[in-house]
């Protein structure tokens, strides 16, 4: 026993010493011939200076992935692939990107052997790993929301990737289009009469038996694109201070009143709909007005609530149609 | 404070110690009557103390009637049931294992229900509720079994709950690589690990009310025979009782209460432990509830108290809305921490743990072969660990790197993965390092800086710093560690030191801060961040992820600092573990010695915390496989030990960051999932 305790280790070493010489990659020679250049502020303040247009791109999370593939750049890195096919189905990727691992802790090795020109990445990353994210290539910084101006900031953000990768005029056309896609919007709703009808926008999720309600208030981006359709936000909850994000359970939806109820839930999330499955039993629930009158509206799934103008286009056209139903 | 003078076997005693009792089960269902008043008051509806008594009586409008039936009443129901279920379970596994620490936390029973009801979760069976009770009935059962079957019923108390914490913490790591590995919310929501007990309507609670009564009336049938129990295994043969069924009816009808509170309402702390803990010093004042039978409605009603107490209080100091997202089980745990601490620096008398170690003379041989074992061991780990990862690199890659001319992928990964790979051997052989020292000046076998809460205090002193000043840098996190962890070791070993480090208490108090600090921690990230995950991650469970070099200079310069100290003072260390006297026999003074021992492993933990986040287990396991190896000296020890903590973490975080690539398990998990079976298996085999 005592002898098989020295060897393997032993034998194990010696197996990986031997195995493991030669080198993946040639060592390093020759410097780059650079085109021209681009230089650019991002949110965290910091120069950020590209050879030229960045064409490799890797995005940590689902909403500058999404303003990537909107301006026609299939990102070579994006994380958790699946949840961004689940999830962000307004904007599909027309590619097979390497899957970067999770958005919170996305892999270093995986980002490094893409060899990008560019990564995108958010505040939401944590300091020290944006940190060694500068040294694997130029990060982009973009302030992932900002709840004093949901609709700017993400529209700053779609600017800031399109001067990144040389796709500015591509840049103004989604913020036309989305401007027109609203505008429309706005006048569908009125003229079905619901200038000015209170909305409120939610999410759910349950765990152990118990029923989580997430307001999006006034200072989330779908908030804001609500108040943009003419819409009036019925929640009274303050939302943090980057998404307009709330917390509230059942009990919390009753001082509603009468509103339109709108939710986004998802089929390869079995716990995500708890208005149709849960609740739908719950006396509460029952009880509330708009439960009552019928107007509770599940939007499509694959509407990204976080996402950038297809998203929200999307959002927007869904909206109507369910409302003006 | 007459009764306590009343001699013991005088008749009279017995019938007023009944009345006693009868007042104190008065106050107590006075006292959770209040609680559930006060409760059902509270919650995010603007519905009050006005509109509650309206909708009791029938006046209420139907949307206010709804809100107290549908939602407040549910909530309030649960929490009764979920307090009494666990207190009963508690007061009688305490009872029949003779274990004051006995309890569904402490016995794994809790982690091994979530356990099963996880995999049950994430293999996509959409199960009734009744089923899902079953399933973790199952897990609980399992997990009792494991523990009690290697410590045996009644045996040692320290074993009991050596066997018990390390199960638990290892089922709960692996239900949070679960969590990880199937992601059930997308919405970045981290997973507590811990319970909640609103409930969605009555469903839940009529669901689990049946079980929880027959577990409940189950036990109170077998109490008198538990009670024999008390007077030993023989005496009770003498009077007939069937000890062995007996003890078998009793646990199993306790994991059936704890696996029906855990289904209705996920896993809420330290209730099992704390209510007959509160409930015992009743029973020192009034006999008559020595006896289990008025002793258990007593616990059950105390458990009930805890819970909705510490939902009462959540919703009276946070905003409704807010106190929705924090669990109730973290303030359980708190509130229930809390008093442990206090109930432990208060006990007398709870006896010390016997080092089970036996003294073992190891030859010189059997060391050195130890140490090349381990050298090379760790030579060969490292090397995987540089290697191996998303991108597989060979030596030549190194080479270049360590040159300077490495191409630029490898050097990215490298650079990247090189001050992880780092932080993992230095904050193993750091943990090692001082669990080493710490069991070395407190005798006990089960001091740990991660079960003394020495490790979570320094935890907890980060997430302030990180969460009030965003841009702190490495040192100014080490030095809030270190304030965390001097702050909870002076706590801990403030309170355990009357009468000399009594090692019951010191272990109690301990696993009562660090339950505190866990709690403190969740409330302050959901509290202030809720959608940060990873930072829950890393001051939870412990990771490497996303560390650079500067972050894992000050754990060096500390690890430095340790090694050479102990190295230079190894025979003090010999002679302050082996007992009280001989060192002043010798002429030394050991309290000096052992202040400046307990400093050093305080600082090397928060270090180690300050770099990897909370790593548990190394602090345990290092150390006593290294006495086991190579016998007690500390001239052998030490080496082995730190060895041994630098092989674990570094094996661990490899793991952690390959097996579901790109995707990362955080290495503390991982150190759970290695370190649980080699533990239960040094338990195993030190009992022949």
């Amino acid at each position: 026993m005592r002898r098989l305790l020295f060897t393997a280790p032993l034998a194990t070493a010696a197996a990986l010493v031997l195995a493991a010489c030669g080198t993946t990659e040639p060592a390093a020679d020759d410097a780059k011939e650079s085109t021209e250049a681009i230089t650019l502020t991002d949110a965290s303040g910091a120069e950020v200076e590209l050879d030229g247009p960045a064409e490799k791109v890797v995005g940590t999370e689902w909403n500058v992935v999404e303003h990537l593939v909107s301006l026609g750049v299939d990102p070579v890195g994006v994380a958790d692939v699946k949840g961004y096919k689940t999830w962000d189905a307004a904007v599909p990727l027309k590619n097979e990107p390497k899957d970067i691992g999770t958005r919170g802790e996305p892999s270093m090795d995986t980002i490094a052997s893409l060899k990008p020109d560019l990564i995108v990445a958010t505040t939401d990353l944590q300091p020290n790993a944006l940190k060694q994210l500068r040294k694997i290539a130029p990060v982009l910084e973009v302030k992932s929301a900002d709840a004093a101006d949901p609709i700017g900031r993400m529209l700053e953000n779609v600017d800031l990737i399109a001067e990144a990768t040389g796709t500015t005029e591509r840049a103004a056309t989604l913020k036309k289009d989305f401007g027109t896609t609203l505008a429309e919007g706005r006048k569908a709703l009125a003229d079905a009469g619901l200038d000015g009808a209170e909305i409120a926008f939610a999410d759910g999720y349950v765990a152990s038996n118990q029923v989580s309600v997430r307001p999006y208030t006034s200072g989330s981006l779908i908030g804001a694109v609500n108040e943009r359709l003419g819409l009036k936000n019925a929640w009274k909850q303050k939302g943090d201070e980057a998404y307009g994000l709330a917390s509230t359970d059942v009990e919390g939806l009753t001082g509603l009143g009468k509103v339109q109820f709108v939710y986004i839930g998802n089929d390869g999330d079995e716990s995500s709909d708890p208005f149709a499955n849960e609740l739908a039993g719950n006396s509460v629930w029952k009880s509330l007005p708009f439960v009552k009158s019928g107007d509770v509206h599940r939007l499509d799934d694959g509407i990204w609530m976080f996402g950038g103008t297809g998203s929200m286009e999307r959002y927007a056209d869904a909206l109507v149609a369910s409302l003006t139903k | 404070m007459a009764v306590t003078a009343t001699p013991p076997t005088a008749r009279p005693a017995t019938v007023s110690s009944r009345t006693g009792a009868a007042a104190v089960t008065t106050a107590l269902v006075l006292l959770v009557a209040a609680l559930a008043v006060v409760d059902i008051t509270q919650g995010t509806a603007a519905v009050g103390p006005a509109e509650v008594l309206k909708a009791l009586t029938g006046r209420a409008d139907p949307a206010d009637a709804s809100v107290v039936v549908a939602s407040r009443l549910p909530r309030t129901a649960a929490g009764l049931l979920v307090g009494a279920a666990l207190g009963v379970a508690g007061v009688a596994l305490q009872a029949v294992s003779r274990n004051v620490l006995a309890s569904p936390d402490t016995l794994a029973v809790n982690a091994g229900s979530y356990l099963a009801l996880g995999i049950a979760a994430v293999t996509g069976v959409s199960l009734p509720l009744f089923a899902s009770s079953g399933v973790a009935f199952a897990g609980g059962l399992a997990a009792a079994a494991v523990v009690l079957g290697l410590s045996g019923l009644g045996a040692g108390t320290v074993r009991l709950v050596l066997a018990g914490t390390a199960l638990a913490l290892g089922l709960t790591a692996v239900t949070e690589g679960l969590l990880l590995l199937f992601p059930q919310q997308t919405e970045g929501l981290y997973q507590w690990n811990q319970g909640s007990i609103g409930q969605n309507g009555f469903d839940g609670v009529l669901g689990m009310l049946p079980v929880a009564v027959a577990g409940i009336a189950g036990l109170l049938l077998v109490a008198r025979r538990i009670d024999a129990l008390a007077l030993g295994d023989d005496t009770a043969r003498g009077l007939g009782v069937p000890v062995r069924a007996t003890r078998v009816t009793a646990v199993v009808l306790a994991t059936l209460l704890s696996a029906a509170a855990v289904t209705l309402a996920g896993p809420i702390g330290f209730v099992g432990l704390c209510a007959p803990a509160l409930a015992r010093p009743l029973a020192r004042w009034f006999r008559g509830l020595r006896r289990l039978r008025s002793a258990m409605p007593v616990a059950g009603l105390v458990g009930a108290a805890l819970v909705l107490g510490a939902d009462v209080l959540l919703r009276a100091f946070v905003d409704a809305d807010t106190a929705v997202a924090v669990p109730t089980g973290v303030v359980t745990s708190l509130v229930g921490a809390v008093f442990l601490v206090v109930m432990a620096a208060r006990l007398r008398g709870t006896g010390g743990a016997t080092a089970p170690d036996r003294l073992r003379i190891r030859s010189r041989a059997v060391f050195l072969t130890t140490v090349v074992v381990l050298v090379l061991a760790l030579a060969g780990v490292t090397i995987a660990a540089v290697l191996l990862g998303d991108s597989k690199l060979l030596l030549g890659d190194v080479v270049n790197w360590a040159q300077g001319r490495a191409g630029r992928t490898v050097s990215f990964v490298l650079d990247t993965r090189m001050p992880r790979v780092f932080a993992a051997l230095l904050a193993g052989a750091a943990l090692a390092l001082a669990g080493t020292l710490v069991q070395a000046v407190t005798r006990n076998p089960l001091a740990e800086p991660a079960v003394l809460g020495v490790s979570g205090g320094g935890a907890l002193g980060a997430v302030i710093l990180v969460t009030t000043v965003p841009v702190a840098g490495a040192w100014g996190v080490a030095g809030a560690a270190f304030a965390g962890s001097a702050v909870a070791a002076v706590v801990v070993f403030g309170l355990a030191a009357r009468g000399g480090y009594q090692q019951n208490r010191l272990v109690l108090v301990g696993v009562g801060v660090a339950a505190g600090t866990t709690a403190l921690i969740s409330l302050l990230i959901v509290l202030t961040d809720p959608f940060n995950a990873a930072k829950a991650l890393t001051w939870l469970s412990g990771s490497t992820y996303g560390r650079t070099m500067p972050d894992v200079l000050p754990l060096a310069v500390v690890l430095a600092v340790g090694v050479a100290a102990a190295g230079v003072r190894h025979r003090e260390l010999d002679l302050v573990s082996l007992d009280e006297d001989t060192p002043r026999l010798l002429g030394l003074d050991p309290a000096r010695g052992r202040l400046g021992f307990l400093v050093l492993g305080v600082l090397l933990s928060a270090a180690a915390v300050a770099a990897a986040g909370t790593i548990g287990f190394v602090g345990l396991v290092a150390p006593h496989a290294a006495r086991a190896l190579v016998g007690r000296r500390h001239t052998r020890v030490l080496p082995v030990a730190l060895l041994l903590g630098a092989v674990l973490v570094c094996a661990a975080d490899l793991l952690g960051r390959t097996v579901i690539a790109p995707a990362q398990l955080g290495a503390g998990l991982m150190t759970a999932v290695i370190g649980t079976p080699y533990f239960l298996y040094v338990l195993v085999r030190s009992r022949r």
